[in-house]
């Protein structure tokens, strides 16, 4: 076939200058060669050159030996059962005795243990919800996912606080894992709304509302969280009057929705300003007002083009739950350190030690899913 | 009502009336007058930065004027009064197609022809539906109803758009150069749709430089330079006997090149 056609006189290609080419046989499609296998790719990455190669195989013996000292540590000179700190002697390995032994007030703080099925009820909802998020959330349904995250720690915090027919737990008895899901889901709750009103007063036409809104936004961003946590726990009293009382709990939410309410203003306004002004007039032109253009067009577009960035300031906000503990708030953080400071697990820092590199892991676990599930959101559109 | 020296009778459907826009200190539209009668074609070409979009966009006041008066489709609106609930009115009767087709890409082509009728005019669903159905059918895209924009081709889009606007049941439909972004083999299937729309009696203004299209369609073609209406005459005085020395030398130089795409 090949030899045919360079055949037709002029070595099948179009010379510059003035020849007339004609193909004579088209050229029908062949497969790509067949990619390099696996040992090629793998010397191509790692030793491409000789130096390139030392280095390679000198962070290879780093690691091995890095890897061996945690393995020892973690697993093999590792205590797995005991009650106080009598069963961790030394600090060769982990004192995994102290998480077995203490994961009770590290899921749930002090939480009365005869209301504990409300708790459980909380986690095994939001693995539910979690669940049902990761299986369906294209992003055509991304809107009811938001509702999602809005709604729930309404219900759960109803459910935990009791009332009613149910005998009221205060939020200073709640702590560890679940103090930590419902202030993060009540700020996402609290902040992803404001957030967006926040945006949205940036755009206003009334200068008065665009300038608040700024001033809020940009306040809110120059100023370090835990300043604004500080603010809500020492000073928020003085200012409020008389005879109204905010517990600590709620002063917490509060500050952490308020700064990160600033923080979604910005990124929905980075959505907002990625719709092009040929939507807004186009939904204009076929009759529709401004709000029902903004509610139908614009605003499904930027939410839609801004769910990774959300998810990127959840899982900020699951870690800076950690300063709650700074307050006096007992969250997981705050839970691990009261554990270690106990009469059972007082003295060896081991212990604590133990109790941080179980936390780090926990929030790595939590923050890790989410992130890869921010970017399988990202990868679908 | 001040609509000095220009009567209006009952079949006209926009008349503007010493129309000026300014752009901070750019004088974009100079003492604009223009009425179109309704069933009438009316086409505006002229070079790139005349004013020609910018007048087409203050018919449905897209863009604010500073100075004259406009009558569109029953709705007065002075220079000092362009209000949002104006530019709605006027919207409710006035169709649009633009030359980036705009169309909403979260979409299926059926919710974009539908929104509007339902969520603007309050249409039903069903009427709405069997509406879209209808204008589909006649733009020849029955078979894309459930797609999305992205899945269409540029032809194809702009075809859905021109259905988008019919949807809405205009009195006026306002062309901004729609074939201006689409590929040279796209570009005929556009047009096509739009003289069959013309020669149902749609009234339309289309601004494009398609000057077939203008020679086949138009009733008047008007010749936009500097934001000022040079000049405007039915076609085949205005492609053969033009006047104005600038309306000469821009059909000598489009008519040379009969290059639709460059952007002249």
């Amino acid at each position: 076939m090949a030899r045919e056609r360079t055949g037709d006189g002029s070595n099948g290609m179009a010379h510059a200058g003035a020849t007339h080419y004609v193909r004579q046989t088209p050229i029908d499609a062949r497969a790509a060669p067949a990619p390099a296998g696996m040992s090629l790719r793998w010397r191509r990455a790692f030793f491409p050159s000789p130096a390139m190669g030392a280095v390679s195989l000198s962070l290879l013996v780093l690691f091995t030996l890095l890897g061996w000292r945690a393995l020892q540590w973690a697993v093999l000179n590792a205590h797995w059962a005991g009650a106080s700190s009598a069963a961790c002697p030394g600090d060769a390995g982990a004192c995994w005795a102290f998480v077995t032994a203490r994961w009770k007030p590290w899921l749930v703080g002090n939480y009365p243990v005869a209301e504990l099925w409300r708790a459980w009820t909380c986690f095994g909802a939001f693995a539910l919800f979690w669940a049902w998020v990761v299986r369906r959330s294209h992003t055509a349904s991304m809107q009811r996912v938001l509702l999602g995250f809005v709604g729930l720690p309404v219900a759960f915090f109803v459910l935990l606080r009791g009332g009613g027919p149910l005998p009221v737990v205060e939020p200073t008895r709640w702590g560890g894992l679940l103090l930590t899901l419902v202030v993060t889901l009540a700020t996402f709750a609290t902040a992803l709304p404001l957030g967006l009103c926040l945006a949205l007063g940036r755009r206003s036409l009334l200068p008065v509302v665009r300038w608040l809104c700024g001033v809020f936004v940009e306040g809110m961003r120059a100023v370090p969280l835990l300043a604004v946590l500080f603010i809500a726990a020492t000073l928020v009293p003085l200012f409020l009057p008389k005879g109204m009382n905010l517990d600590l709990f709620a002063r917490a939410v509060l500050a952490f929705a308020l700064f990160n309410a600033a923080m979604a203003a910005e990124v929905f306004r980075g959505g907002l300003q990625s719709i092009g002004r040929g939507q807004r007039e186009a939904a204009t032109t076929v009759g529709l007002s401004d709000f029902a253009a903004l509610r139908l067009i614009v605003l499904p577009q930027a939410v839609t083009a801004v769910v990774p960035a959300l998810v990127n300031i959840m899982i900020a906000v699951i870690k800076e739950t950690t300063l709650l503990s700074v307050i006096g708030v007992n969250d997981l953080l705050g839970a691990v350190e009261n554990g270690a400071r106990s009469p059972d697990w007082m003295g060896e820092s081991n212990i604590l030690t133990s109790g941080y590199v179980f936390l780090a892991l926990a929030y790595l676990t939590v923050c890790y899913g989410l992130s890869r599930y921010s970017r399988r959101l990202e990868a679908r559109r | 009502m001040t609509s000095r020296g220009t009567p209006e009778t009952n079949a006209t459907v926009a008349s503007l009336v010493r129309i000026n826009k300014w752009y901070g200190a750019y004088h974009a539209l100079r003492d604009v007058d223009l009425q179109v009668a309704s069933g009438e074609r009316v086409v505006i070409c002229g070079p790139s930065g005349s004013g020609k979009s910018t007048l087409v966009r203050t018919v449905n006041l897209l863009e604010p004027f500073q100075q004259g008066r406009l009558h569109v489709c029953g709705v007065d609106v002075g220079a000092d009064k362009i209000t949002r609930a104006a530019r709605l009115a006027v919207n409710r009767r006035v169709g649009m197609v633009f030359q980036q087709f705009n169309l909403f890409p979260h979409m299926s082509v059926l919710q974009n022809l539908t929104v509007g009728p339902v969520w603007g005019r309050g249409v039903s669903r069903k009427e709405a539906d069997e509406l879209a159905m209808h204008y589909l059918q006649r733009v020849g895209l029955i078979d894309h109803v459930h797609k999305h924009p992205a899945q269409l081709s540029g032809g194809q889009q702009q075809r859905v758009a021109i259905a988008r606007a019919l949807c809405t049941r205009p009195q006026l439909v306002l062309f901004d150069e729609p074939t201006a972004s689409l590929d040279p083999e796209m570009v005929s299937e556009v047009l096509q749709t739009m003289e069959s729309l013309a020669r149902e009696g749609m009234t339309m203004v289309v601004v494009t430089h398609e000057m077939g299209f203008a020679r086949r369609v138009a009733d008047r073609v008007l010749f936009m330079d500097q934001g000022q209406i040079i000049e405007a005459a039915p076609p085949g005085d205005f492609f053969e006997r033009p006047r104005s020395p600038r309306l000469r030398s821009f059909l000598g130089q489009v008519l040379a090149h009969r290059d639709p795409h460059v952007d002249i």
